[in-house]
């Protein structure tokens, strides 16, 4: 009989002892923070061991790091339905309370229902969220064309706006940094276009001259960003992984508990 | 003076947009043909996919969704139609949950009508979407029908010819990735470093000054910068490649070129707001709010 | 039975016979001596008059075979190949190939398994199913002769058995080990060290030790408190710094009575974020102030929660706002609307990408590892203080390695880079 390992290991560690932990936290608070502590440990050392041992139980296809990933996957899925609860109920109590702006929230109520129903209705006929065998599109793709793609170009697209304001409100020549900052993102976005040429356009004498110091302002924004942008965005990350390993074994090793809701002393 | 630029100071933002707006759709109404020049990043990328020879496998990933599709669809285009040119075989997937998969199969379907000649299966292949892209790219490392034992029609890749010879992802001579948000780093981490595989990386113009790190680092082979790198690729590719020409000049259809135009008029537009509200600090001196403290 | 002269009546004869009494002439000899004198005296080739012995082609020159052939299971892997590997032999014909096969004791029928160009050297054959003996054939296989037509190939070298199997060490990846190891040490010791009761400094962070008066000013405004713990889920460590913050917060606004709400894009980081925030107001002795509604779930799709999370500052125009974890495109519009409101607004990122936005936009910015440190100052805990003092120890040792690096790289010397370098 073949023994997978991994797989009892994953099964005993992320459900057995979790239902455990529940029950015995119910009689003793103490270990409510325990359990909770030792899954993160188990389930951190895993990818790292996987990293540097490739036998098949921990690495291989059906190994436990691979099977982790899947489990991380089923549980976004189960954290997906808490957020939908909480997401029905607060807009359901602002309707029934008739808060300020209740209507939206009737609004964000039916379109929740309206797209889940085109899928599951896919799911139902076996016709998917893509498109019918005549080729026309399922009721759930007709919503992601018709309203989701536009509107997430639309609230991409503000970006435009916002940073036209913010570059007239914020880039000012305060101090000596300010100023360098100032003086390389202005040739960094003159560099990247072809803004000499736009602006000697109705000019035709001083289009080849416009056209080589293009060119060279290109280069030099290239270089802006090739060298002392490379150079910067080295160190940070660099040193950004390196607090993210030292963050990463604080958690592994139970040290930083913050993100559980418990203090240092719990 | 004084009081214009307290003025100018004071303006609502909103007329600000209004300008921005204008800016941008006179262009597009409008079209001027700015020239576009070509930086060593993207001639990078080029030269290294016209290095490819016929029968080659590379890996077309669908990284991004529809919020930034006009920088990171053209790229992909332009990257499949140059395969296409070269004869080398692509294998499309998509492993950005939202969009991702509708943005391949539509930009797939755009340019393989383009190439009469081509046949599924045999010069390219659609794998599809999975989830959770860190594990679906170890897993490449792998085998690659543990991750995708299907193409997006169902076929498992045991039938489909062009996947025979590629077990898994070394056995592809390029990795491009379009990418938004740190997929496109993903494949940097997971896949070039660990097992070898080149990658060429397309990212939003917003990521890109990161990848400059990745690029100096030698775990780049090359980089298409948003839009720009986009409009420099169609560039090269109608450079090298004349009866490409003809895909670029219709009206109808957006290329990164043509918005290159758009891009020019705002960066002018913002250069302009930037030395105006400095003019007006210079000239007011106000304070106003806290300062950006790091 | 006819005889000669004799014949069967109403037959010709077979032979002429003959005349009775005529005597038999003899053959006429003078002729054909007179012939041959001629064919003599006209050089005529004697050869003209031999049989031509049979001359075959030259056989071409034997191929050698490859030399140290070796099989062995792929070194560092999950298993499932076998790496092959062996020496060209100096003289190869022009076209040639290595052929390689395999067979599966005892059977030993051989199967052609690929043709390698010379100059490779190597072969992995990744399709070996794990513990099962394999033996490895190779032999130089050349174009078809043209003179014969033949089959050229060299003498086959065969290899012992070998199975491929999973192991315990990946390969090339010592190097990482080491430093992964090296670098927990350092950590552990400063922890250790900071336990003992050694003083740590800690440099002033201005945008953490505004946290207070963000929170206070909130607190006399009556206005409330957001906090956006980025957009990713619970598997980015900076989603994990920012519920540590997020803690800390929601302990200072359970400390003041002022009202927090945590908008969440991903749900498992929602389910966090939730039990973070009832703990906080349960450890500060404030459980009747917390509500379910404090931590709420938006969506997943990016710039739809962006949209709602704009939507939702415009309408309750906040005091503060905390903008806290990992951001991508969204964090320029967030943090613009936020300024517009007039919220003091902190942020912080640990990847550099959205920084020019938030430092553009925002009050005060935490980058890079000061997000991660955040914990460790708010909280002044010694075994907090003693890792963020460990990780800078490891961060000083790399910048003494890269100058090093540097230096010897710019003599011509890239042993350090090299050893650095992982896979």
């Amino acid at each position: 009989m073949n023994f997978d390992f991994g797989r009892v290991a994953l099964v005993l560690v992320l459900a057995v002892v979790p239902i455990i932990g529940i029950a015995l936290g119910m009689r003793a608070p103490a270990l409510r923070s325990r359990i909770p502590i030792l899954i993160g440990i188990f389930a951190g050392l895993i990818p790292i061991f996987s990293l540097y041992i490739p036998k098949q139980f921990l690495s291989g296809p059906t190994g436990m790091s691979p099977r982790l990933d899947q489990w991380l996957i089923i549980l976004a899925g189960f954290a997906l339905l808490l957020g939908i609860v909480n997401v029905v109920q607060n807009n359901s109590r602002k309707i029934s309370r008739r808060e300020k702006g209740w209507f939206f929230a009737a609004v964000l109520l039916i379109g929740l229902l309206v797209t889940s129903a085109f899928g599951i209705w896919g799911w139902w006929t076996k016709m998917g969220i893509g498109f019918m065998p005549d080729g026309s599109p399922t009721p759930f793709k007709w919503v992601e064309d018709r309203f989701f793609q536009p509107l997430q170009s639309t609230i991409f697209s503000l970006l435009a706006f916002f940073m036209a304001s913010a570059a007239f409100r914020a880039f000012r020549a305060r101090n000596t940094e300010a100023t360098i900052l100032l003086i390389a993102a202005g040739l960094v976005m003159a560099g990247r276009v072809p803004l000499l040429e736009f602006l000697a356009a109705p000019f035709p004498p001083l289009h080849p001259s416009a056209s080589a110091a293009s060119q060279f302002l290109g280069g030099l924004a290239e270089r802006i960003m090739d060298i002392p942008n490379g150079a910067a965005q080295s160190g940070i990350i660099i040193g950004a992984a390196l607090g993210a390993a030292s963050m990463a074994i604080r958690v592994i090793l139970g040290i930083e508990r913050g993100y559980l809701g418990l203090g240092q002393g719990e | 003076m004084k009081r214009i630029f307290t003025w100018l100071l004071k303006l609502d933002r909103r007329w600000i947009f209004l300008f921005v707006l204008f800016s941008v759709a006179t262009p597009i109404v409008f079209p001027i043909g700015l020239p576009v020049t070509t930086t060593d990043s993207t001639r990078r990328a080029f030269e290294y996919l016209e290095s490819l020879k016929p029968g080659d496998t590379i890996w077309l990933s669908f990284d991004y969704g529809p919020s930034s599709a006009p920088e990171n669809d053209p790229m992909a285009e332009a990257v499949m139609r140059q395969c296409f040119l070269k004869h080398v075989k692509v294998v499309v997937l998509a492993l950005y949950p939202l969009g991702g998969l509708g943005l391949a199969n539509t930009a797939v379907a755009k340019v393989t009508a383009e190439f009469p000649g081509l046949r599924y299966g045999e010069d390219y292949v659609n794998l599809g979407y999975k989830d959770g892209a860190a594990a679906v790219m170890r897993r490449l490392g792998e085998d690659i029908a543990g991750a995708f034992p299907t193409d997006v029609n169902g076929t498992p890749l045991s039938r489909i010819p062009m996947m025979r010879g590629v077990h898994d992802i070394r056995n592809v001579k390029l990795v491009f990735t379009a990418a938004t948000g740190v997929i496109g780093e993903w494949w940097i981490t997971q896949v070039h470093s660990q097992i070898g595989t080149p990658v060429v990386i397309g990212p939003t113009a917003v990521s890109a000054p990161k990848y400059y790190a990745y690029l100096n680092a030698g775990q780049l082979v090359g980089m298409l910068s948003g839009m720009k790198g986009a409009a420099e690729y169609e560039r090269l590719l109608r450079d090298t490649y004349p009866q490409m020409a003809r895909f670029y000049k219709s009206t109808r259809t957006f290329t990164a070129t043509k918005g290159m135009d758009g891009q020019t008029v705002i960066h002018t537009v913002m250069i302009a707001f930037i030395i105006l509200g400095n003019l007006a600090f210079l000239v007011t001196r106000e304070t106003g709010r806290p300062e950006a403290a790091a | 039975m006819t005889g000669r002269g004799k014949r069967r009546a109403g037959t010709a004869p077979v032979f002429p016979a003959r005349r009775r009494g005529a005597a038999a002439r003899p053959a006429p000899k003078l002729p054909l001596l007179l012939l041959l004198a001629a064919a003599l005296a006209s050089g005529f080739p004697a050869a003209a008059f031999a049989i031509a012995p049979e001359i075959s082609p030259p056989a071409p020159p034997p191929i050698e075979p490859p030399t140290s052939f070796t099989a062995l299971d792929r070194p560092g892997d999950t298993g499932g190949a076998v790496l092959l590997t062996w020496k060209d032999p100096p003289t190869l014909p022009d076209g040639a190939a290595i052929e390689i096969l395999r067979s599966e004791p005892p059977a030993y029928e051989w199967s052609s398994l690929a043709l390698v160009k010379p100059g490779a050297g190597k072969y992995e054959d990744a399709t070996a199913a794990d513990g099962k003996l394999y033996r490895y054939e190779i032999r130089v296989q050349a174009p078809v002769d043209a003179a014969t037509g033949a089959a050229r190939v060299s003498p086959p070298v065969v290899s012992d058995s070998v199975s491929a199997r999973d192991n315990w060490f990946r390969t090339g990846r010592e190097n990482s080990l080491i430093a992964s190891i090296l670098f927990v040490a350092i950590v552990l010791i400063s922890i250790a060290w900071a336990r003992s009761g050694h003083e740590i400094f800690i440099r002033r962070i201005s945008g953490l030790n505004a946290v207070d008066e963000a929170i206070g000013r909130a607190t006399e405004l009556g206005k409330k408190v957001f906090f956006i713990p980025g957009i990713q889920s619970m598997d980015d460590i900076q989603t994990i710094a920012s519920i540590a913050i997020l803690g800390f917060v929601a302990r200072s606004t359970a400390r003041y009575g002022t009202d927090l709400d945590v908008p969440n894009k991903d749900p498992i980081t929602f389910v966090s974020a939730r039990e973070a925030v009832r703990g906080a107001y349960l450890a500060e002795g404030r459980p009747d102030l917390f509500r379910e509604e404090m931590v709420n779930y938006v969506t997943y799709d990016q710039f739809a929660y962006t949209a709602a999370v704009s939507a939702r500052m415009v309408r309750e125009k906040p005091a503060a706002i905390f903008l806290i974890g990992y951001f991508f495109a969204e964090s320029l519009i967030l943090a613009e609307t936020g300024q517009s409101t007039g919220a003091i607004q902190i942020a912080g990122q640990a990847d550099p990408t959205q920084l020019p936005f938030f430092v553009a936009t925002c009050d005060y910015v935490l980058i890079g590892e000061e997000l991660y440190a955040a914990s460790a100052y708010l909280s002044r805990e010694p075994v907090l203080l003693g890792s963020t003092r460990g990780q800078d120890i490891a961060k000083g040792i790399l910048i003494l390695l890269g100058l090093a690096g540097v230096a010897l790289a710019s003599f011509g010397n890239t042993w350090l880079s090299s050893v650095m370098k992982t896979q």
